[in-house]
């Protein structure tokens, strides 16, 4: 007998997941059709139908401590199938965004990534830091003479400092908004802790973009959902994002360990990484993008956090390119002002990454180590209807 | 009586292609002995002046015409009092047999035999012209009441509208707001009951009688004779129809009690809460303090064990409307709307969504597993199988219970008419208790003919659609009047004028016909024996099938009529390839399910003979008996769906043939036959794609079991 739950609705709680773009939530009556659509409902986890009640009932809570709403990869089929257009595929979309907002530490900082007054001060942060860098080598007034080289305009010591600096911070934070809902995911379940994380199949779970396929390959019968496209752009954009990080690091290796120096030639396997990584960052961009504004009704309603991630990644991939081919045109006057935003958008992409769309990587890791572990062989989701 | 009659025979339709119109014009002018014959490549057209002609001129008295069905044409081939027999050669011939082949040519020769033999029994009815009482008598001043006693009036008949209360408007009276009326259905409409009582005032010709009761109720459409009594005295109203609109009355107490009311000071009934709405006072009734919390529970009991028969789709709207009292009231309270089923039929879908976007008022389906009471006189209730995810127990300041509409004729104290007919005083009720006879086609037909109801009486329903039926029932009343001062049936025979009659002298009063009529037509006379109120009679013939002695007939339609019918058919000798067989078809499903089947080309077995019936139970078993002695291979009766979910036009017909094919069978038994030559068929009237297959059976059944022995005898 599953114990009675004393019921405490929180209006305001309502109210703010409504004001994330999920204010169809309202038409939900609860039939469950979306459950029956959902690729990870289970009989047990009625999924995205219970959350759709909670959200109306106020149960913040229970809306927040589940795992579920991680777990979803947004296939959509939920708000194709949905017969009153709840479109509950955007409210668990919001209820995400709001996850992260609650659990963000410090709390602020949750909310200037998602409320567009704080959008100047995001960017504010980095151009200050950068600017006074440059002011203090003097390169205010001159840019460097001779062969564009980017450390001489600002040395690769003052970017490790900055960034390792900023982006351990980030982490902790990180962490701490990852063990938050880590503990509220165990609050209302009797676990034991005691079993070993499932980090390894998790990874490798991430890694093959297994759940994105397994929507994928959901035969929700004969509509057409959003699910189509999204395991291809999601996996362009997941290895271009892995392949850019290898570079840097790949590149501060050179430096350091073997004072390789840049700029590096254009031939070098890691440069090509570089550059083919940059591309399919941009090519999954533009098609996620598109997507979003062609399949407005499948993809689902599109907030500001949204749009914000998506054009901080296109344009620091964008600004990457210009940088690039602007020093290898040899027109400093725009190579340097070109590298100076890139570092910028750099800084937004990176350093508030767990306040931004990018926290799903702690989040989602999170309540699928989560879910792996409370359910084993949880990889392979049993299914409602086949 | 030798008759003159006249056989036209058509070749229209691809009649003329399909058969040979000169072996028709021979069997009609020799074996028929008729006066005329004629033919025509489409009598429906200009050469209906030649029938016309032959029937003015005298040369004819009764008319065969072997045509088209005739569920077509019926005002074509019409002539005032004249007796015209329709031999139906296309639907059931041509278009339903393969062309120029001796058995389909057999087939519309047998029909035609059987037509004359009709023509020649058969006289035209002299109808029954006693009855000419005009006044509407309507019961219940309620939403439907007003309405039917306002479009009476409105129409020019006088009306008599008796209420039991103190004042008009019923429930409507006492209620705070109704469900949105018109587009976009959003929001709660006001209630003017006194606009709709002053309306009816203000018609010159409606006599509203106050705490007024039915005490009895007796006579027949177009002369009902009503005692009304008020304030102690009796006074007799003539009325040539009425209309029932007594409403509903709230559910007994006891399904009410597991819910706490009663026990519990703040749970209330949504009547109470309608008052309290009303007052713009809603609070908890414990102490009169605000109401924070509170839940409005759709009693319909699906999934406990409180079964609610009468918890319709109004108490989920009921329960929208107060969700929204209690939220314009308290604006920062939350209203939980807990149901088994939430029905919101046609646009109060809108509505629906619109109590949907408040957003303190929270919707799960749900079980009431208990409801207490803590000190603070808050009430608990706890729910399970809620999709909020298990069982919830929410702490409320006011619990609101939504009450059934019970249709006021389950309190036989309350709203009964007090007939007095032999059947009994009260109106026959269908599964559920309702003041109707049939649950699909033939709304506000009760079983006592002449009688209406309107109103949630007749099906739970809310205001507006009870103005509506009350309208709609005033327009049966009226048509119920006319016809009956015409002395022809209202339904489902529109206009038949014909009536059983009885031959008393060999009546033996055993009393079948009067019980078994379903109208309660047939009331005991002098010894024993039936009398007949005629404008009650529905035309069906049920009493003629009941009667064991054969002695009730129409003018035309009796049991000598269809013996004749069934005799006319030619009977091939021990010919294995031509069995017979003999389709008794219910005339308001079957019949036309077959024609369709024809209309649709469908190909059925050339040894069908097809004979319409009024009903199923106006087949007498001698004619069965006479069927198979005549030696058709086999019977089958087909008809309407018998039983709960019945579908037969006259309530009980199928179910009595059912009851009969006892006796059938015996029958059978004791002439040594198989009693699979017998068989009961339940056609639907869209249902004619399953006709084949139906005669088909019969034919394999023939081929297993051989042919009649009897034949030739």
């Amino acid at each position: 007998m599953p114990t009675t739950l004393d019921v405490e609705p929180d209006l305001g709680f309502k109210r703010e997941i409504l004001g994330l773009g999920a204010q169809d939530l309202t038409a939900c009556y609860q039939c469950g059709t979306c459950s029956t659509v959902c690729p990870i409902a289970t009989t047990e986890n009625p999924f995205p139908r219970k959350e759709m009640v909670w959200v109306q009932w106020g149960l913040r809570d229970l809306a927040l401590s589940n795992s579920s709403i991680w777990l979803c990869h947004q296939c959509g089929a939920c708000t194709t199938y949905c017969p009153r257009s709840a479109k509950p595929a955007d409210v668990m979309a919001a209820l995400r965004d709001f996850s992260i907002t609650h659990y963000a530490f410090p709390r602020f900082m949750g909310r200037a990534l998602n409320e567009p007054k704080f959008l100047p001060l995001l960017f504010l942060i980095p151009a200050v830091i950068f600017t006074f860098i440059i002011g203090w080598l003097g390169h205010l007034s001159a840019l460097p003479d001779g062969e564009i080289v980017y450390s001489k305009f600002m040395p690769i010591v003052y970017i490790e400092v900055v960034f390792i600096g900023a982006l351990s911070l980030s982490i902790i934070a990180a962490a701490v908004g990852g063990v938050r809902y880590w503990r509220a995911m165990n609050s209302d379940a009797n676990d034991s802790g005691r079993r070993r994380l499932p980090l390894i199949p998790t990874l490798l779970t991430i890694l093959k973009h297994r759940k994105f396929k397994e929507c994928a390959s959901e035969p929700a019968t004969a509509r057409e959902t959003h699910k189509e496209h999204l395991y291809k752009s999601h996996l362009l954009v997941f290895y271009g994002f892995l392949g850019l990080v290898v570079t840097t690091t790949a590149v501060g290796i050179g430096i350091y360990a073997f004072g390789y120096l840049t700029p590096w030639p254009f031939w070098h396997p890691i440069k090509i990484l570089g550059n083919v990584s940059g591309i399919a960052v941009i090519v999954a961009v533009a098609v996620l993008s598109y997507r979003r504004i062609i399949d407005k009704e499948k993809a689902g309603k599109s907030t500001y956090s949204d749009w914000l991630f998506l054009h901080v990644l296109l344009w620091t991939t964008v600004t990457g390119f210009t940088t690039e081919y602007l020093r290898l045109a040899d027109i400093r006057e725009l190579a340097y002002p070109s590298y100076f935003i890139h570092l910028i958008l750099i800084f937004v992409l990176l350093v508030y990454f767990p306040y931004s769309k990018l926290a799903h990587l702690v989040y989602r890791t999170v309540a699928m180590v989560h879910n792996a572990r409370s359910s084993p062989g949880a990889e392979a989701v049993p299914r409602m209807l086949s | 009586m030798n008759k003159n009659i006249g056989v036209y025979v058509c070749s229209g339709c691809g009649i003329g292609e399909c058969m040979d119109a000169e072996q028709l014009v021979a069997l009609g002018s020799d074996e028929g002995g008729a006066a005329v014959v004629r033919t025509s490549p489409a009598f429906c057209l200009e050469d209906v002046q030649l029938i016309r002609d032959d029937l003015d001129s005298g040369a004819v008295d009764s008319a065969v015409v072997a045509a088209c069905s005739h569920r077509v044409n019926a005002d074509v081939f019409s002539f005032g009092t004249a007796f015209v027999e329709r031999v139906n050669i296309r639907e059931q011939v041509a278009w339903s047999h393969p062309p120029n082949d001796p058995e389909t040519q057999e087939i519309a020769n047998d029909y035609l035999r059987m037509g004359i033999v009709r023509a020649q029994k058969a006289v035209a009815p002299t109808p029954y012209t006693e009855a000419h009482e005009r006044t509407v008598l309507v019961v219940g001043g309620g939403s439907a009441g007003l309405a039917a006693a306002r479009d009476a009036a409105r129409a020019g008949y006088d009306v008599v509208l008796v209420e039991k209360g103190a004042s008009l408007g019923g429930y409507a009276a006492s209620l705070y707001r109704q469900f949105p009326k018109r587009p976009p259905y959003r929001a709660l409409a006001p209630i003017d009951v006194a606009g709709s009582i002053e309306q009816l005032q203000s018609l010159p010709n409606v006599r509203t009688l106050l705490e007024a009761e039915v005490v009895e109720t007796s006579g027949q459409p177009g002369r009902f004779t009503v005692t009304v009594r008020r304030d102690g005295a009796d006074e007799l109203i003539t009325a040539g129809a009425i209309v029932m609109a007594t409403g509903w009355i709230p559910a007994d107490a006891d399904t009410f009690d597991a819910y706490g009311r009663g026990r519990y000071a703040n749970v209330v009934s949504s009547m109470e809460l309608e008052a309290m709405a009303a007052r713009g006072s809603i609070v908890r009734p414990s102490n009169g303090s605000p109401v924070a919390r509170a839940a409005v529970v759709v009693c319909d009991g699906k999934g406990d064990d409180r079964h609610r028969p009468y918890g319709g789709n109004v108490s989920s709207l009921v329960a929208l409307k107060q969700a929204l009292y209690i939220r314009e009231q308290y604006p920062d309270s939350i209203v939980y709307v807990l149901y088994g089923d939430m029905q919101t039929p046609g646009p109060y879908e809108y509505f629906y969504k619109r109590v949907q976007e408040d957003e303190g008022i929270l919707f799960s389906r749900g079980d009431i597993r208990s409801v207490t009471e803590n000190g603070d006189h808050d009430v608990v209730l706890e729910v399970e199988s809620t999709v909020v995810g298990g069982p919830v127990r929410l702490s409320l300041d006011l619990l609101v219970l939504s009450e059934d509409m019970v249709p006021a004729t389950a309190d036989a104290a309350s709203g009964a008419l007090s007939l007095s007919y032999l059947q009994g005083k009260e109106l026959p009720t269908t599964k559920f208790g309702f003041a109707d006879s049939h649950f699909i086609c033939f709304p506000y037909e009760t079983r006592r003919t002449g009688i209406y109801s309107a109103g949630s009486v007749r099906q739970s329903m809310d205001l507006a659609a009870s103005a509506q039926d009350g309208s709609a029932a005033a327009l049966k009343a009226i048509q119920c009047i006319e016809q009956a001062s015409a002395g022809a049936a209202v339904h489902p025979r529109v206009g038949d004028l014909s009536f059983p009659d009885v031959f008393l002298q060999k009546c033996t009063s055993c009393g079948r016909c009067m019980q078994e009529c379903p109208f309660g037509a047939l009331e005991t006379g002098e010894k024993g024996r039936p009398v007949l109120d005629s404008n009650r009679c529905r035309r069906c013939g049920i009493c003629m099938g009941a009667c064991p002695v054969q002695v009730i007939s129409f003018a035309d339609y009796s049991v000598d009529m269809l013996a004749g019918m069934i005799k006319a058919v030619e009977m091939p000798e021990d010919d294995e390839d031509r069995p017979r067989i003999l389709v008794l078809a219910c005339e308001n499903d079957a019949y036309p399910a077959l024609d369709m089947a024809g209309i649709g080309r469908l190909q059925y077995a050339q040894s069908a003979r097809v004979i319409p019936v009024r009903c199923l139970g106006s087949v007498n078993s001698i004619l069965i008996a006479d069927a198979v002695s005549r030696g058709f291979d086999a019977v089958m009766l087909m008809g309407c769906k018998a039983g709960e979910d019945y579908q037969c036009h006259y309530i009980r017909g199928s179910e009595l043939l059912e009851t009969r094919m006892q006796n059938v069978k015996e029958t059978l038994d004791r002439l040594a036959l198989e009693s699979e030559r017998v068989t009961v068929a339940e056609v639907a009237i869209s249902e004619s794609d399953k006709i084949p297959a139906m005669i088909d059976d019969v034919v394999q059944t023939v081929k297993e079991i051989g042919l009649n022995p009897m034949k030739g005898f």
